[in-house]
């Protein structure tokens, strides 16, 4: 029994989990095992999977270990809510049964304490990356989400992996502007809460502007150089604290 | 007002169980301090300036079988106020059995609607003893295998016992 807890919520994202990734994942599920059980909830904030193909790729056991830790953190008395990020938008009602979680749209509003954070991914700000929101629009459609998961797992990874190679290469070629949030974009947010938390940029920080406060997750990486990680944190009196892997305050 | 007696290796706390307010949780509460189920449990968690939380677990975080949970009467005006007593539980909201805290600071945030809409129910406050809570609340604390904040001394409930 881990409740009552004064840590009312940590935030993670952009783990981007696989199976070639041993080392973060190790990290994930220590984190899942020392961390997350202090907390009344934990949110996951998108991009936790490197990609992923749909529910049915939930046999694989990678996906299957990811699931029953996080159904497992669960049992422990810790709600687990999971926004999708670009790239594990796929996940699904079966993915959310299996791993005992609750899906969020992005974005959200969440209160803690009487505290009111906006929660998003980060991805939807990026409005000025063009090309980007083009394809967003496209893979969220209803539509064309029925049509790809009608395909075969293996015709839909095959897929995923053009789309990712191609990801890389024009990532090289998109400036550094390009590819982080738009002020207009992050001021329509703040118009729903003073509080912003995302991810998704891989620029952790706290930018503050007056009473606005938007904190940025970092990514996880741990199989390669520089090793890095780390999520935040808010107590019962809406402090929001940044902490490093080892649980270090930032 | 029903009145128990907290016998710890610390010292003795006193508490008034308001019956009136909180019946079902002190019908519940008491069917285990009638059963004997508290003799030999510890504090196994606490968090300074927050609460100590016990009655599930004997020393060497060894936990105790519980055998009837209580409906959540958190709704009940009651407040999580500093030296009150109220249920632990899951995250379902009517899963408290006999593990109790005693909040060593005012948690408004736990109060109906809390986080999840249900809060925590609050049933009784100390009356004698605030000392001894005290210096529980201020215990060193480490790990012990899957729990966090648990005494490096183990805080020991001997009995609890109705007084009066």
């Amino acid at each position: 029994m881990t409740t009552p807890t004064r840590m009312l919520a940590l935030f993670i994202s952009d783990l981007h989990l696989q199976a070639s990734h041993p080392r973060t994942a190790d990290a994930f599920f220590r984190f899942l095992d020392e961390q997350a059980p202090r907390a009344g909830a934990l949110y996951l904030l998108g991009d936790i999977f490197e990609y992923w193909a749909g529910d049915d790729d939930l046999e694989t056991p990678f996906n299957a270990a990811i699931a029953a830790a996080l159904r497992g953190l669960g049992e422990r008395g810790v709600a687990v809510y999971w926004m999708a990020g670009n790239r594990d938008f796929l996940v699904g009602p079966g993915f959310a049964q299996a791993a005992g979680l609750t899906l969020l749209a992005d974005p959200h509003v969440a209160s803690f304490g009487g505290h009111q954070v906006v929660l998003a991914h980060g991805d939807a700000q990026c409005t000025g990356d063009i090309k980007y929101m083009a394809f967003r629009a496209q893979v969220r459609d209803p539509d064309w989400q029925t049509q790809f998961l009608a395909m075969p797992l293996v015709q839909r990874k095959a897929i995923i992996a053009g789309l990712r190679e191609g990801s890389r290469s024009a990532h090289a070629e998109k400036s550094y502007e390009i590819m982080d949030v738009a002020a207009d974009a992050v001021a329509a947010l703040h118009a729903q809460a003073d509080t912003i938390i995302h991810g998704h940029t891989h620029r952790p920080a706290l930018h503050r502007q007056g009473s606005l406060r938007r904190f940025v997750l970092p990514d996880w990486e741990l199989d390669e150089e520089p090793r890095r990680g780390g999520w935040i944190a808010i107590d019962a009196d809406g402090d929001i604290t940044r902490h490093d892997l080892d649980g270090t305050p930032l | 007002m029903t009145t128990i007696l907290i016998t710890t290796n610390q010292g003795n706390i006193k508490a008034e169980l308001d019956e009136a307010k909180a019946p079902k949780t002190v019908e519940n509460f008491l069917y285990y301090v009638n059963k004997g189920h508290f003799d030999n449990t510890i504090f196994h968690r606490v968090i300074k300036d927050f609460m100590i939380q016990g009655g599930g677990f004997e020393v060497g975080m060894k936990q105790k079988d519980t055998d009837q949970t209580v409906e959540n009467e958190g709704k009940n005006g009651l407040k999580n106020d500093k030296y009150t007593l109220a249920m632990a539980r899951t995250s379902a909201p009517h899963s408290a059995s006999a593990q109790f805290f005693i909040n060593t600071k005012g948690n408004d945030f736990l109060n109906y609607p809390g986080q999840d809409g249900w809060g925590y129910a609050v049933f009784g406050k100390v009356v004698e003893g605030q000392d001894v809570v005290d210096q529980i609340n201020n215990v060193k604390t480490s790990r012990a295998g899957m729990h966090a904040d648990v005494p490096a001394d183990p805080v020991i409930i001997q009995k609890i016992e109705v007084v009066q």
